[in-house]
């Protein structure tokens, strides 16, 4: 799946269904809200319009170059708390190597390019992230 | 004719998250921008640099396509259009 949702992540569907009979290695990145100098919540937006195309746009790209067997891109948009799962990227491959610079580069691009945005709140006061080139 | 503005995270706070509003046929980007952000100065230097160019950081998206900032004085948008102010992305 590629996509975007307001629900929760579940990782270990994704990491089961990556599980293809000729993968060797599977490789996860899980972005979580952490508690950074008081931070309760955090609000996530995008412009799903722009968003959506972009991280399929990314998924074919990386699949095609590095070979993958299996690709899984969820950002989860709305109101989070601590600990909760931002992005889940679950990649496979037939080789570890693949599937880890898969990963890195599937998590840099959307850092860069993807539209959404964070806003984290403190004290009940939200202020918006600094973005990519800020 | 009409176009649609939209506006993202803190843009929103500054522009709304959409409105619509009444423009000369033939507009280009960079007229129409000019045109939402005229009534208020912290509109104007939240999209203008003081020599009057769009800031560097600012994504503009016309019907869901990103505009080259070296595009905003001579794409023209037609009726229905709509474009998008987005600050730097920050998702991941």
């Amino acid at each position: 799946m590629i996509g975007i949702t307001t629900d929760p992540i579940e990782i270990g569907p994704a990491i089961d269904a990556a599980r293809t009979w000729n993968t060797g290695a599977i490789v996860s990145f899980v972005g979580t809200v952490r508690e950074d100098d008081g931070v309760t919540e955090m609000e996530v937006e995008a412009y799903h319009d722009l968003a959506i195309p972009d991280l399929e746009l990314i998924a074919a790209d990386v699949s095609a170059r590095y070979g993958l067997n299996y690709l899984h891109i969820v950002h989860r948009t709305g109101r989070l708390q601590v600990g909760e799962t931002i992005l889940l990227i679950v990649c496979s491959a037939a080789h570890r190597r693949e599937a880890f610079v898969a990963c890195e580069e599937i998590l840099e691009r959307i850092k860069e390019r993807v539209p959404i945005w964070k806003r984290v709140f403190r004290e009940g006061r939200g202020e918006w992230a600094p973005g990519h080139r800020e | 004719m009409q176009i649609k503005i939209r506006a993202f995270a803190r843009f929103s706070d500054l522009f709304g998250t959409a409105s619509i509003i009444e423009v000369p046929e033939g507009s280009t980007v960079i007229s129409v921008l000019r045109t939402v952000a005229a009534d208020d100065e912290e509109k104007m230097k939240a999209i203008f640099t003081e020599e009057g160019q769009v800031r560097q950081h600012i994504i503009i998206v016309v019907n869901r396509s990103r505009i080259e900032h070296d595009d905003l004085m001579v794409h023209i948008l037609g009726q229905d259009d709509e474009l998008a102010l987005l600050p730097p992305v920050a998702g991941g």
